[in-house]
């Protein structure tokens, strides 16, 4: 064991690598054809990709931020136009780069022509992305997706059906296109293919030892974000799976010597991602399920696409109510029969965290198993205290010995 | 073009403070923001006494009618700024210091006489989490939801609303029942449009004379109604209104103020400009959540200053909810009260941030408003996005602004009201 890492990277990175390389390139050029939306993650970006409309997506921007470790310094800027440091770290890390783009990573993320928010992940993403506007002149559409309670209302999928179609015409009239529906169902393959494939992957982690770990599925999730719907996402998790199967036939983990399997529940704090998790692989703690990379699932094939892009979108994790929160986590503790879980409460995200303290409860009343909620940000490194979250999370490990 | 000058605003329309004592019946003047709230907590024992149930609700723009039509009094649940801890076990500090105060308010024994309480859902995050945390932690509570569409005012959205409000009707029928009756929803109607109608005269003349009622006394009165909207709550402020449109008659000046207020529910101020030669500042307050009478308070009892310098607040439990539009009556009940909540003025938990700019923008050139104070409930998002554009803009239109970070319980009291007097003092309107 001497000289080995606690850790195993994944052969699939440096395809990982170039696959991210050219969507960035793509979002240039893109951006000087007059061809570029910013996308938030939840957005049924299978419309505009099948429009010809390439996606940025500034939460991942938001994740290159912070594992740059510029989150402080471009958060900053954002302050100093007049937003409070209370607000959500990648829409002040977002706000402040572009405001100093010759500060950020890569030159900051190209200038879009429009801005597509859905509301599905967050009520935060229509305001930072009106803010965003106000500074680039670029509109905003909005689509309305209410949060789902119990089963969806024909009313409610009706709502946000008539949201599509406004999709389509504001679409079609800021950038000149046209939907065509065999180029939609195309799409709608490509992204089935990527998910069913990511999926797959996923699930494989059930295994022992996992075959990945939190750190691996959060830059592997890259494509699922911001490619959904296009081939390179595809051959990329076709690739994924192939090197994940292999390592499961072989019983090969993602850390070398696992002993306690724990969940992870929300956004990673980015700056601090591979210190984090390998620091506790090193102590024979895996991750083999999270809530955040979970959450992209579903596909909206079949006849009638619009309906079945409403039913999808509506009901992803973030969208849905605490108790079906709550029933994700003791799924997947469950299935992936995992010791313990770790809620990490992001000050910055409140529709993901506000609420941890009594889902904590239910899943260890619910499960049985332990769990702990320390307190921190994705982005802004100022509001993570790394002694106090070591402290606790030994806390938890000592349960299990 | 309506066109007024005002020297000093006690020479003009209407003769001052003897108008409001007549109006009133009582010196609200000696009356501190904890009095108020004291009262209306007694208010709530009262109804609790009765049969009647009564909801409370937290986000303002809820459909007082429906609630009345089904023989439910809705309260609004407003912050109690006295209450001390209690979220700590099941709420983290980062949550929307509003959610947080009602919360601590019910651990701690407050909300005795609630017999159900009515959370939105899709206008901001805190809330709509913390609705969920309330029905674990309070499982006793009979808890509602409204969700409410955050998309532009449109068809889409009124037949949204519409359904949801049909929802919310068949749950109070369930859980109370109480079924919806269209006799008491008219009778309702009747009782909420003569409060809008009262407050909206009143909120009319302060912009032309801040003496003709104070921003103190006209923010009690609508908390009053509020907390329980009824024959005895909607007098005063009629009584107030009537007195007040009396006196206009005789100076023949109750059309110039009507069409003002028409002005505002519309949004236009076509017709409007007000020119002031009063040193007296003119201050607009803007902002979300944040309770009126908080603020009035807070100049109150800033030093020599008065609640007078308050002409107009843009906040959700003033301005916003007074000036929805009346429920028409004609055709489905429930796509009017969806039709009136989502003409209501523009909250930053909506879409269209680029009117609601506009509009402030209209308000600061029409009504001579010299000095912006925003806002900015601590932990709230969508206060504290629409915060630097609306500096922004009071700058570009060369008013200065006064940013004050706030929260229910006033932590930050003896800071607030040094840098109100120091800003003001700073600005030249000195106390008279």
């Amino acid at each position: 064991m001497s000289g080995e890492r606690a850790y195993r990277a994944l052969n699939t990175q440096s395809l990982l690598q170039q696959v991210i390389l050219r969507y960035m390139l793509d979002g240039q050029a893109a951006s000087k054809r007059g061809r570029l939306a910013w996308v938030t993650s939840g957005f049924p970006v299978e419309i505009p990709v099948a429009m010809g409309i390439t996606a940025s997506y500034p939460e991942q921007y938001g994740a290159v931020i912070g594992s740059e470790k510029v989150g402080p310094a471009l958060c900053g800027f954002a302050e100093d136009l007049g937003y409070s440091e209370e607000l959500c770290s990648y829409a002040r890390s977002s706000i402040g780069s572009t405001s100093k783009p010759g500060e950020s990573p890569m030159g900051g993320l190209p200038k879009p022509q429009a801005l597509l928010a859905c509301n599905n992940i967050c009520g935060t993403v229509l305001r930072w992305y009106d803010a965003i506007s106000q500074m680039t002149g670029a509109p905003v559409f909005l689509l309305d997706t209410p949060p789902v309670q119990g089963e969806q209302q024909p009313h409610h999928i009706a709502y946000v059906r008539r949201g599509i179609e406004r999709l389509v015409t504001f679409l079609s009239s800021t950038f000149g296109v046209s939907l065509e529906e065999q180029r939609l169902r195309e799409v709608a393959t490509y992204a089935t293919q990527a998910i069913d494939l990511w999926t797959k992957s996923l699930e494989a982690c059930k295994n022992k030892p996992s075959p990945l770990n939190c750190a691996d599925r959060f830059l592997a999730m890259a494509p699922i974000v911001s490619l959904r719907g296009t081939a390179p996402a595809v051959q990329f998790y076709q690739a994924l799976y192939e090197e994940v199967r292999g390592r499961v036939s072989q019983g090969i983990g993602a850390i070398r010597d696992e002993k306690i399997r724990l969940l992870w529940d929300n956004i990673p704090p980015w700056f601090d991602i591979f210190k984090f998790f390998n620091g506790l692989a090193k102590r024979g703690v895996v991750f083999p399920a999270d809530t955040y990379t979970h959450a992209w699932s579903g596909s909206i094939e079949g006849e009638d696409l619009f309906h079945n892009v409403a039913a999808l979108y509506s009901n992803v994790y973030l969208n849905r109510g605490l108790q079906a929160k709550v029933d994700k986590i003791v799924e997947l503790i469950k299935d992936y029969d995992l010791d313990g879980f770790v809620m990490f409460s992001v000050r910055s995200c409140k529709r993901y965290s506000v609420g941890q303290l009594v889902s904590k409860e239910r899943v260890t009343e619910q499960t049985g198993v332990p769990g702990v909620v320390i307190e921190g940000d994705m982005v802004d490194s100022r509001l993570f205290n790394e002694a106090q979250i070591q402290t606790r999370i030994d806390a938890l490990l000592e349960m299990f010995q | 073009m309506i066109y007024f000058v005002h020297k000093e605003y006690k020479n003009t329309l209407t003769g001052g403070s003897a108008l409001i004592e007549a109006a009133t019946k009582q010196d609200s003047l000696q009356l501190s923001y904890g009095d108020v709230a004291r009262s209306s907590e007694q208010r709530l024992r009262e109804l609790s006494m009765s049969r009647r149930p009564t909801v409370r609700y937290v986000y303002p723009h809820i459909p007082l009618e429906l609630f009345l039509a089904h023989g439910i009094t809705p309260s609004l649940a407003w912050p109690d700024p006295s209450v001390q801890g209690g979220f700590e076990g099941s709420l983290q500090t980062f949550a929307c210091s509003l959610a947080r105060n009602l919360f601590s308010q019910r651990s701690t024994g407050g909300f005795s006489s609630l017999s159900g309480i009515l959370f939105p859902c899709n206008t901001c995050d805190s809330l709509l989490n913390v609705a969920d945390v309330w029905r674990h932690r309070f499982p006793e509570d009979k808890l509602f939801r409204l969700t409410y569409p955050a998309a532009r005012f449109d068809d889409d959205s009124v037949r949204f609303l519409a359904e949801e409000l049909k929802i919310l009707s068949e749950s109070l029928k369930d859980a109370f029942g109480r079924p919806f009756s269209k006799d008491e929803l008219a009778a309702a109607v009747a009782l909420v449009n003569r409060f809008r109608e009262s407050a909206q005269i009143l909120y009319a003349c302060r912009i032309i004379n801040p003496n003709t009622v104070s921003y103190f006394e006209l923010a009690r009165m609508v908390r009053e109604f509020l907390t329980s909207p009824n024959a005895d709550t909607v007098e005063p402020i009629s009584g107030s209104a009537a007195a007040v449109l009396k006196k206009l008659e005789q100076e023949g000046q109750v059309g110039t103020v009507k069409s003002l207020k028409e002005e505002l529910l519309s949004g236009t101020l076509s017709s409007t400009k007000i020119a002031v030669e009063s040193k007296i500042p003119r201050i607009m307050v803007v902002g979300g959540m944040t309770e009126p009478l908080a603020i009035a308070s807070l100049f109150k009892d800033s030093g020599k200053l008065s609640d007078e310098v308050i002409v107009l607040d843009l906040l959700s439990y003033g301005f916003k909810t007074v000036f929805t539009p009346p429920v028409n009556l004609e055709g489905d009940p429930f796509v009017a009260m969806s039709r009136s909540i989502l003409n209501a003025p523009s909250e930053p938990t909506q879409e269209g941030l680029p009117r609601r700019l506009e509009f402030i923008k209209l308000l600061l050139s029409k009504l001579s408003i010299n000095i912006l104070v925003v806002c900015e409930q601590s932990f709230c998002d969508p206060d504290q996005f629409e915060t630097p554009p609306i500096l922004k803009i009071a700058s570009e239109a060369g008013v200065p602004s006064l940013r004050l970070p706030i929260d229910p319980e006033l932590s930050d009291r003896t800071r607030l009201e040094g840098r109100i007097q120091s800003f003001l003092e700073t600005f030249g309107g000195s106390p008279r």
